[in-house]
């Protein structure tokens, strides 16, 4: 199945594009979606563990099965700054 | 009002739009680009489409947790030039410490689910050669001659 995935800020400049097409097996889920994303651009390997991750615009853990036609983004922490 | 904007912030705009008769009390908190070492703005980048429905809801939030009257949260985009605002926050409570209190918590909440990321913009190559120059010019550091003495 196909869905959309979009990166922002740093992840966007390490992959070099913000919107890719990607195409993974029916029934997979974010985190095998982004294990796929990591293999392929491992610039990304070391945000592993702060990365933000959304499906359609709510926020989403690993385990969540996507659907064709997901736009799931990859995002950093949002803006930092002390309090 | 939820709203990303690309140019200044009009903060009594804002303002306007949570005063109501029934509020004892407006809060507001203006984020503001701070001119730390090396930096000319900041350049703010946003998921749309989640950002604004995001800011729905931490606005929703803060009205049932605090008992806000009304909230509207700004947040400008792009190149923001030192000491301009990034973010304006304004709330309407029938007392303060509701407003304050909620004011505080939404400004928390934004930098922790609101997708906008900041980066930091350096002196233009331009003005960072004409600084160098003018450092080359003033030569190397010599302590400063004291005063005359009187007498």
């Amino acid at each position: 199945m196909r869905v959309r995935v979009r990166l922002f800020a740093t992840y966007r400049e390490i992959v070099g594009r913000g919107d890719l097409p990607w195409t993974l097996s029916e029934g997979g889920t974010l985190g095998d979606l982004l294990e796929d994303l990591l293999a392929e651009h491992p610039g990304l390997k070391p945000h592993r563990g702060s990365m933000l991750l959304a499906v359609n615009r709510e926020f989403a853990t690993r385990d969540v099965r996507l659907r064709p036609g997901d736009e799931v983004a990859m995002m950093p922490p949002v803006s930092g700054g002390a309090p | 009002m939820i709203a990303l904007r690309r140019t200044r912030i009009d903060v009594e705009a804002v303002l306007d739009t949570v005063r109501r008769q029934d509020a004892g009390a407006v809060a507001v908190f203006l984020g503001t680009v701070r001119a730390d070492p090396g930096v000319r703005a900041l350049d703010y980048e946003v998921f749309g489409p989640m950002a604004r429905a995001k800011l729905r809801e931490v606005a929703d939030a803060a009205r049932a947790r605090f008992g806000v009257l009304a909230m509207s949260i700004v947040h400008r985009l792009g190149h923001v030039p030192l000491g301009e605002d990034a973010v304006v926050i304004a709330c309407s409570a029938p007392h303060r410490a509701a407003a304050f209190e909620a004011c505080a918590w939404t400004m928390d909440e934004v930098k922790r689910i609101v997708p906008i990321w900041k980066s930091e913009l350096p002196p233009s190559p331009a003005k960072a050669r004409a600084r160098r120059r003018r450092k080359d010019r003033a030569g190397p550091r010599r302590p400063r001659a004291s005063p005359p003495r009187r007498g």
